[in-house]
């Protein structure tokens, strides 16, 4: 049977055909550029010098508080800068560059063997020594999320193979091409958490892929596979939980209360490689596609600069008017090609200057359409007309803080207002306004 | 002779009711203070709450109670500082006069730009995107967050800067609140001379993303006969209450960092 939650919009999937069937392709550059803020959390600190020579898998910075995780070197070769470099968000951010000499020395590994033998109180320790975040775009530092409270029961353990956003298709590749990985990564975290059910969820656009997990699961206690609807945002976490248990995560909880961990594929993917290899997060699928000569699914190391990759892609096919990294829901724009990858990054999405074009934004008509789009079940135009007159209040009181930035209300104006936009710097407002408090208080 | 029968009871009716309201009316008066409402009329009605208060009115009743000081209302300046101080029948002290002014000269062309904007037209917004539109970090975006919250139309948006009217600010303070960047200050009317650059890089950064960055280089430091500039954080500040207008850091400055309104005021 398919499950999906409720709401949601049906968007056109056919920009990912050009990279569907197209199996990985590994792509190394010559240099890497390596950010300390892939995670949610504080920045690691660089530990590594100008001029040291690393290895491939070293720690390259240290992890800070409760949320931090390691970083690693993606490439072996000589640190030629720590320095800062613009990213995509307000301030710019600390990067090590380091030059690739392609030797590929691995540091000293210590493998823990069999996912299926390894005491499970160590799955953890090695998964944040591995540097693993979520692959899938939130980039939460995965072993906090499988260290619940005493009082929280984990029962499910949902892996995230929906790939609901446009254009991408890294996730579908990584199911078809390394579904092995994916099913021991998964049975990593079931044992961590001793969960004796583990799903794959997958939407009913990728016969193939669900066809290719059905077959791995088979031979594995527990693990089964989940056909979705296809619909945006299925791959949303609270919305997938909602799909595979009936459950919806309450306001201000995490997924756990309601016994659910969701993990995206390629997260389970780096957890199978640092149980099994010791190996840490040093490179991700990454789909290179829209104005490219050449769409591609890319392996490449962390830290490699777009620039490099589209280049790898044969360049521009036509004039580029906008380059965002992720799908066309919730992508981000970078300000030029000379930005490097992180840990989360799972496309980069090239638009000419037509689709690249804004529209302006019209008065909105009371239609109703983002209402009956919001997956959360807000109410997007209400929300906007409060944040437009900046009453933070109002708009606190329509719970524009549970709104998960999925873009389906501005997706469906017809007036093309900037629904999404507004409500990302109200709660961006409200969360200083929060901090101001808390810090009088 | 229904007609007349009608009239006469709707008339008694009206008659009765009339009286007893009146009655209501003079028996359960609330007292109010008459001098709320000529507070109310000398404040300058925008609703900006730059007070603190919601709205004129509130600001009116926290004056009368005492609550406010009577020069609490910025857009009604001096003037209805000494109106309100005549009503509460209390000294008020000259306060001087504050406009808002904009700390940067980073206008289309002068700042470097980093990627043509082609969003939501807000500040904000923009800001969080990649650093902001321009190569400066610290300049003024450009976008009109400003202008769309300013209550007395005093702001225009004129090459990617905002300029500020300074005969129609009444410092009321709402841009200085809405700037995701920081770039507008409140400062004294009388202080003609500003350090319009709050960059706080290294000189050689920030000299690259603007031809009118302040560089710290602390020559108006050194030529100040008043001791008035600072220099801390990489750019130069001057103390309104120490400065005394007489420009020569802004004649002395090799960026043209700093602005002599006093100067182009002669100019014009």
């Amino acid at each position: 049977m398919k499950v999906t939650f409720k709401r949601g919009v049906h968007l056109s999937y056919a920009n990912k055909n050009a990279t569907k069937s197209l199996p990985v392709r590994d792509f190394v550059s010559d240099e890497v550029r390596i950010i300390m803020n892939m995670h949610i959390g504080a920045p690691s600190v660089p530990c590594v010098k100008k001029g040291d020579h690393v290895l491939l898998g070293q720690v390259i910075a240290e992890p800070v508080g409760f949320l931090g995780i390691p970083v690693h070197a993606s490439v072996s070769g000589e640190v030629t800068d720590v320095g800062t470099i613009p990213y995509l968000g307000e301030t710019p951010v600390q990067c090590v560059t380091i030059k690739n000499d392609f030797k590929d020395e691995w540091a000293p590994l210590t493998p823990l063997g069999d996912v299926e033998t390894v005491d499970p109180a160590l799955i953890v320790p090695a998964i944040k020594n591995a540097g693993i975040c979520g692959m899938g775009g939130a980039s939460f530092p995965t072993h906090v999320k499988l260290s619940p409270k005493p009082e929280q029961k984990c029962e499910l353990v949902i892996v995230n193979g929906a790939e609901c956003e446009t254009h991408l298709t890294c996730d579908h590749r990584l199911m078809l091409e390394e579904g092995e990985r994916i099913v021991d990564g998964l049975r990593a975290v079931m044992r961590a958490l001793s969960v004796e059910r583990g799903v794959i969820c997958i939407e009913d656009n990728k016969p193939d892929a669900i066809e290719n997990m059905r077959r791995l699961c088979a031979t594995r206690s527990g693990v089964s596979v989940q056909v979705l609807k296809t619909k945006y945002p299925q791959g949303g976490e609270k919305q997938l939980i909602e799909a595979v248990t009936g459950r919806q995560v309450p306001v201000g909880k995490l997924p756990i209360d309601v016994g659910a961990v969701v993990c995206n594929v390629g997260t389970c993917a780096a957890i199978s490689d640092a149980i099994r290899l010791g190996r840490p997060l040093i490179s991700r699928i990454t789909t290179v596609t829209g104005c490219v000569k050449e769409p591609a699914n890319l392996r490449v190391r962390i830290g490699t600069v777009a620039e490099d990759m589209i280049g790898a892609c044969g360049g521009f096919s036509e004039e580029a008017g906008k380059v965002a990294f992720g799908g066309g829901m919730t992508g981000l724009c970078i300000p030029n090609t000379d930005i490097p990858t992180a840990k989360s990054t799972n496309g980069i999405v090239v638009y000419n200057e037509k689709d690249a074009k804004s529209i302006d934004e019209g008065p909105c008509i009371r239609c109703g359409k983002c209402v009956a789009a919001c997956p959360i079940g807000l109410n997007p135009y209400l929300i906007k007309r409060a944040a437009d007159a900046d009453r933070l209040d109002e708009a606190a009181r329509l719970s524009v803080n549970d709104c998960i930035l999925c873009g389906c209300c501005s997706y469906e104006c017809p007036s093309r207002r900037w629904l999404t936009a507004s409500f990302k710097i109200v709660k961006q407002k409200l969360a200083a306004q929060a901090k101001a408090k808390g810090g009088k208080a | 002779m229904t007609v007349f029968y009608a009239c006469a009871v709707l008339g008694a009716l009206g008659l009765i009711f009339g009286l007893a309201l009146n009655y209501a009316g003079k028996k359960f008066a609330v007292e109010t203070d008459e001098r709320v409402s000529r507070v109310r009329e000398c404040l300058g009605g925008a609703n900006c709450g730059a007070c603190g208060y919601a709205g004129c009115d509130a600001f009116a009743e926290a004056v009368v109670k005492g609550e406010a000081k009577v020069n609490g209302c910025a857009p009604a300046g001096e003037k209805g500082a000494k109106a309100i101080a005549e009503i509460m029948g209390v000294e008020t002290a000259a306060s001087e006069r504050l406009v808002a002014r904009v700390l940067c000269q980073g206008a289309n062309g002068v700042a470097k730009e980093r990627y043509v904007y082609d969003g939501y037209k807000s500040c904000a917004v923009a800001a969080g995107i990649a650093g902001g539109p321009k190569e400066c970090r610290f300049a003024c975006i450009g976008l009109g967050d400003c202008m769309a919250h300013c209550s007395f139309g005093a702001i225009k948006m004129q090459d990617g800067l905002c300029v500020i009217d300074e005969d129609v600010c009444r410092g009321c303070g709402t841009c200085v609140a809405n700037c995701p960047r920081g770039v507008i200050k409140l400062l004294p009317a009388s202080q003609k001379v500003m350090v319009k650059c709050r960059n706080s890089d290294v000189a050689r950064e920030a000299r690259r993303v603007c031809m009118h960055a302040c560089i710290g280089c602390g020559l108006c430091r050194k030529n100040c006969p008043s001791d008035a500039i600072t220099v801390e954080n990489g750019f130069a500040r001057i103390d309104p209450e120490k400065c005394i207008n007489c420009g020569k850091c802004a004649s002395v400055c090799p960026c043209q960092a700093i602005e002599n309104l006093s100067a182009s005021d002669a100019d014009r």
